[in-house]
């Protein structure tokens, strides 16, 4: 056979050169010789090494498929099927082949069949078995973490919503994505290498804020923040900046940042919040109009009744008046009522820091009750004599509580009695806590009532015939004014039968400056005293006149000296003159708390009163503007005080008709 | 203070006067004096009238015989402001005429009810201001002699 001849001369020289021997058989790669009809001719040590054959005997003169059917035995080579057909491979077509083998364990072997050919004969094939799992391994988490990178990568990249990029451990930029480009306006050959701190505005920069938000980033882990971002053009968008530090094994490789740009989400929100500011602003002027356009002919009306129940009016007549009074009043009431409640609500409303005496105020209000309560309630006062002569508190609303309360109890009280109790129940070094308690012996609060007792709007008596007129509102704001007060309000059934008690506590401050203050309460029960005893009007004129500022606008100039003689007879020191209505309308608006008063001749040139009235009614002013005219025109005189005057006077002024006119004018801007 | 209280005499004692001024509003002038003789306050307020009067009707005269312009309009604002000035003192003759002026001068009948013609307006402006004047000088004189004036 041709082939044996041309294998053994060959083999002859092989054998007796011990290099080609020691070749085959010490090589490191496992390596197994075949001869042209695949019988195992030699086997390196290696491969017996691997294949966990012992003789090398055994081995030799092998089929090659039976070579491998007996390794695969010890698993770790390759599947016989996969040698057989890198052989057969390169035996057909007489060039290398070689195969990777990846098995179930993970090792994974490099197969290479090498053909030996003399003269176009297959000498032998050299089977070569590396194992490459090594390499296997390297190689897929190579694969793994290319494929990771570029995922990431594309989805940075894309990102158009967010300019996310990577900074240097020293803040220059590094990467820059589509996000960046779209919304910073820088392009990528632009900003790589500059500094971040470009992005912010000049004030931020002077604050050191860029460094200071690397620097909390390194120290916790992340830094966040909202602001105004510069774009390459100049202009800026609110941005949320959200910035990471970077490390791999330690070592800080720099910062992600990630920044959004909120400008829409942010007008969106200052949109709402102007709307929602708009609509409360509204609401605020509308009820302050409402109130204002309910209220002045109200006060027109009840002055106008005031004046007509100084005439001679039959009984009759002075009845009805006297019901239109008596109405007038509650409907002022319940106008103001609804002006405090609504101004409570929207926290608009504040309690001023007087110096005020809780024993005078209650007097005082326990007098007024006394002179109209009803013939079978008896109307009692204890007041504990340690209650402090004076405290910082505002008086007004301290009465309006105690006056509520009592006038409450009086309107639910048919016999019995209604009785003012007040306390001190605390004393510290700044405040003193004091208990005001009225109690009745009137129809009580039905069992489940006191739960609604001060919610607004509520009546126990809402039938249709209802006995007790009011809105509802008395408690509620009671209640709100107490809590402004620092403190709480409360009711009980009288323990004595049937009846209630409504109490409440207010916390006062203690006075600091002891000698002004007993020269501020010398002043106090002064007046009081005035207010209360029946006086000259004229003097108590004189003592409402001493601190007020009047503003008159007359443009006759004769008329100018007799009233200005005639209001400073009345006390008042301070009086500005006005030519026309315009510059009373000047004079008024140039500092609006410079006046308590205006009184304003109608007809004037340049600016009539009416027209001037007007103008500063529609400019905010609230204080009280009397009219003067001397039209008497029937009617006419009333259309002024639909347009915004709060009264009038006849022309020639009569002189104690304008003291009336002006108390009652003076006196009520104060709760308005 | 009543008049009868008054040391320097009592404006109504002189003759012509119970027509023309009324009593309460001038006593009220003569309260804001503060010397009950020299009457300074008063006095000067009376003059500033006189004054206030006698150029005021010039004007009248002069627009009614120019009849220039919106003549009638200016016409009762003269009668508008001469009003307030007497009604002020308490000269009553005077303030009706002149209220009077005031409405014929807006083309109303007296009462300012009802309309008229510019014809009828000027008729009655002519009787009317010549009317006030005449009432005016009367009252002056009754003034002139409470203040003892004998220019």
């Amino acid at each position: 056979m041709p082939t044996n001849a041309n294998l053994l001369p060959a083999s002859k020289p092989a054998d007796d050169d011990g290099l080609l021997c020691d070749l085959i058989r010490l090589t490191p790669v496992p390596t197994v010789l075949l001869d042209a009809s695949l019988l195992v001719r030699q086997v390196s040590d290696s491969y017996l090494l691997i294949s966990g054959a012992s003789d090398r005997n055994a081995l030799v003169g092998m089929q090659a498929d039976d070579l491998f059917n007996y390794t695969t035995t010890t698993t770790t080579l390759p599947a016989f099927a996969s040698a057989r057909k890198v052989i057969r491979a390169a035996r057909d077509t007489r060039s290398v082949h070689q195969m990777k083998c990846v098995l179930d364990t993970g090792a994974a072997w490099n197969l290479r069949a090498v053909p030996i050919v003399r003269h176009d004969h297959l000498r032998c094939i050299q089977m070569e078995f590396l194992d490459i799992t090594d390499d296997h391994r390297k190689q897929l988490e190579l694969e793994e973490r290319v494929y990771a990178n570029e995922t990431f990568r594309i989805l940075v990249e894309t990102v158009k919503d967010y300019a996310i990029f990577m900074l240097d451990p020293t803040g220059h930029v590094a990467t820059w994505n589509a996000g960046a480009q779209a919304f910073k306006g820088y392009t990528k050959a632009d900003i790589i290498g500059k500094h971040f701190s470009a992005f912010y505005g000049k004030e931020d920069l002077a604050d050191g804020k860029p460094e200071r938000e690397l620097r909390d980033a390194l120290r916790d882990g992340r830094c966040e923040d909202e602001g105004w971002r510069y774009r390459s053009d100049g202009s800026r968008f609110w941005a949320n900046v959200v910035i990471t530090p970077v490390y791999k094994a330690d070592v800080l490789l720099g910062f992600s940042k990630v920044t959004r740009d909120l400008t829409e989400s942010r007008l969106a929100e200052q949109k709402l919040i102007a709307a929602y500011e708009e609509a409360s602003k509204l609401k605020s002027e509308f009820l302050a109009n409402m109130s204002h356009e309910i209220r002045t002919p109200m006060h027109g009306m009840l002055s106008a009744l005031t004046l007509l129940l100084d005439t001679q009016l039959d009984t009759n007549q002075l009845e009805l008046a006297h019901v239109i009074q008596e109405s007038g009043d509650v409907l002022l009431q319940v106008i103001n009522d609804i002006l405090d409640y609504s101004k409570l609500k929207s926290g608009s409303f504040s309690v001023s820091q007087d110096i005020i005496s809780v024993t005078d105020i209650i007097q005082s209000v326990f007098r007024a009750h006394q002179a109209c309560h009803k013939p079978g309630v008896k109307l009692e006062s204890v007041l504990d004599p340690h209650l402090p002569k004076s405290a910082e508190g505002d008086s007004l609303r301290y009465r309006q509580i105690i006056q509520n309360l009592l006038s409450n109890a009086t309107k639910f009280t048919e016999e019995g009695y209604v009785r003012i109790v007040a306390k001190l129940i605390k004393e510290d070094d700044e405040f003193y806590t004091i208990l005001t308690e009225v109690i009745d012996t009137g129809i009580g609060v039905p069992t489940g009532g006191p739960g609604t007792l001060f919610t607004p709007f509520t009546q126990f008596d809402n039938s249709a015939t209802k006995r007790y007129k009011g809105t509802g509102l008395g408690l509620s704001i009671c209640k709100s004014l107490a809590e402004l007060m620092g403190g709480k309000i409360g009711f009980h059934p009288n323990p004595e039968g049937h009846g209630s008690v409504f109490w409440f506590t207010a916390k006062l401050k203690r006075c600091k400056q002891m000698s002004l203050v007993e020269a501020l309460q010398d002043k106090t029960l002064s007046t009081s005293a005035r207010s209360t005893a029946l006086v000259n009007p004229m003097e108590e004129m004189k003592v409402v006149a001493a601190d007020k500022r009047i503003l008159l606008a007359e443009d006759n100039l004769m008329n100018q000296k007799v009233m200005l003689k005639m209001l400073i007879g009345l006390g008042f020191q301070g009086v500005d003159v006005a030519q026309d209505g315009k510059e009373a309308v000047t004079k008024a608006l140039h500092d609006p708390t410079s006046y308590d008063l205006i009184l304003m001749d109608v007809n004037m040139p340049v600016q009539d009163g009416v027209s001037a009235t007007k103008e500063l009614r529609d400019k905010g002013l609230q204080i009280p503007i009397v009219a003067m005219t001397a039209n008497a025109l029937k009617g006419q005189a009333e259309s002024y005080i639909a347009k915004g005057m709060t009264g009038y006077i006849a022309k020639p002024v009569d002189r104690s008709l304008l003291i009336k006119l002006l108390m009652n004018s003076l006196k009520r801007k104060g709760p308005g | 203070m009543s008049a009868s209280d008054d040391k320097s005499g009592d404006i109504m004692l002189i003759p012509g006067a119970e027509d023309t001024i009324d009593p309460a509003t001038f006593e009220q002038i003569l309260e804001m004096d503060e010397d009950e003789v020299e009457r300074e306050f008063s006095r000067s307020i009376v003059y500033d009238f006189f004054g206030q009067a006698d150029s005021t009707f010039k004007k009248m005269e002069s627009s009614l015989e120019k009849k220039e312009g919106e003549y009638l309009k200016e016409l009762s604002e003269l009668g508008h402001f001469l009003k307030g000035s007497s009604a002020t003192l308490g000269l009553t003759k005077v303030k009706d005429s002149c209220e009077k002026i005031q409405h014929y001068g807006s083309q109303k009948d007296e009462t300012g009810v009802k309309d008229i013609t510019e014809k009828e307006s000027c008729d009655k402006l002519k009787t009317t201001i010549a009317q006030a004047k005449k009432e005016f000088l009367e009252v002056k004189d009754v003034l002139k002699e409470y203040y003892k004036d004998t220019d």
